[in-house]
């Protein structure tokens, strides 16, 4: 009675399925592969009654389900990675039957083609710098708690803090810009992504860069020695490297 | 292109990187994934329409979970401090989130002014109300 569809997680080239033994899909889904000329797009069998038009629009909205569907899909997505150049697909990609799947890897076939070209032994690093939360730097003499402060002397205390914390993001955002160039002299290719609510990353402070690098395999010693020397020269901003990662932001097809 | 020591084949094998990804069990936070799994990567239209409005009613929807949230630190609850990375391995987490949707619904069901079964339009009014307050 439940009617069922193909999840695609994932386009890659010449891939065995065999490679993907012991991972699981959505609901412990069974990993197939689809072939069509080079490409091969990992998929797997969802239930309509989870993953069609209505039960997606209401199952997006639980953050607890989004959470455990986004784990899975980036879990695929990075066995994938472990055993060739990877396309990740975004979440929720979804065909009726496997000949869909063919039809869009047909009609895909040269943008996907050079994407895994482009990301082919190379991988995305995340490095992200986050300008803590400075004290209030309260002037000495208003620890000792002068009895008639002028409206004047307020005013001018106001204005200097003000300007101290101003000059203070001038400089984290100076640096996350010494950063993320020199980040760019040893990656292949860059973007910036916009910086993250720190109520979902769980950051404290302000996020001054939040930087995505494609970086070649072989490279990835020089890179690291570049944000570890990064790191030691600013030791006022927190670094937070993560990698590596699937190539999702360089595996992005220009929509015409 | 160049033929500088650093240049290499695309097609070179990737038998180096075998391995890298999932041997790391790196704890990437909720916001890594989401940022990557819902705006990067190959965006191909399926068979099952999923469209960009409803990814942002999506990011509308957990801000207002986590306007909840703030209003459960008022309350003592305060299980991010904790786990900052709000994996899902913390069990607590998920029945947190489970209590805090629940709030949230009576919240919006409540100021709505309407009982039990709100629909989609119910609701809509209900948050523009509150946006009115």
């Amino acid at each position: 009675m439940t009617e069922s569809a193909r999840y695609m997680y994932a386009i890659s080239r010449n891939l065995d399925a065999e490679a993907l033994a012991g991972c699981h899909g959505l609901a412990q889904g069974q990993l197939d592969v689809v072939q069509h000329r080079r490409l091969s797009a990992v998929v797997s069998t969802v239930d309509l009654s989870d993953y069609g038009e209505e039960a997606l629009r209401r199952n997006l909205e639980r953050l607890e389900w989004l959470e455990e569907t986004a784990r899975c899909h980036e879990a695929v997505v990075r066995t994938v990675a472990d055993h060739g150049p990877v396309a990740p697909l975004r979440l929720a990609t979804i065909c009726l039957d496997d000949d869909a799947v063919r039809k869009r890897l047909d009609e895909w076939y040269f943008a996907l083609d050079q994407i895994l070209d482009r990301v082919a032994g190379r991988a995305e690093w995340s490095v992200k710098a986050i300008a803590p939360v400075e004290p209030e730097r309260v002037p000495a003499e208003s620890a000792v708690s002068a009895p008639a402060v002028s409206g004047a002397a307020y005013l001018e205390r106001k204005r200097q803090q003000t300007q101290s914390k101003t000059e203070a993001a001038d400089r984290a955002m100076a640096a996350a810009e010494k950063m993320h160039s020199a980040l760019v002299d040893v990656s292949v290719a860059s973007r910036r992504l916009p910086s993250q609510d720190p109520r979902l990353s769980g950051h404290q402070g302000s996020m001054v860069l939040n930087g995505a690098y494609l970086v070649d395999v072989d490279g990835q010693g020089r890179f690291e020695e570049t944000y570890r020397s990064l790191e030691g020269g600013h030791p006022e901003l927190l670094l937070d490297v993560r990698g590596p990662w699937p190539p999702y932001s360089f595996a992005m097809l220009e929509q015409g | 292109m160049t033929d500088s020591p650093d240049s290499v084949p695309t097609t070179r094998p990737y038998a180096a990187a075998v391995g890298q990804y999932s041997s790391r069990p790196e704890p990437a936070t909720l916001a890594d994934i989401l940022e990557r799994v819902l705006d990067k990567g190959i965006i191909i239209a399926g068979d099952i329409r999923v469209n960009l409005l409803d990814i942002e009613l999506l990011t509308i929807k957990i801000r207002l979970l986590i306007v909840s949230v703030d209003k459960a630190q008022e309350m003592g609850i305060d299980w991010w401090r904790n786990d900052p990375m709000l994996s899902t391995s913390a069990q607590g987490l998920v029945e947190e989130n489970q209590q805090l949707r629940e709030r949230l619904e009576a919240l919006e069901s409540g100021e709505s002014g309407e009982s039990g079964t709100s629909t989609e339009s119910s609701t809509e009014e209900g948050k523009q109300e509150r946006a009115s307050d």
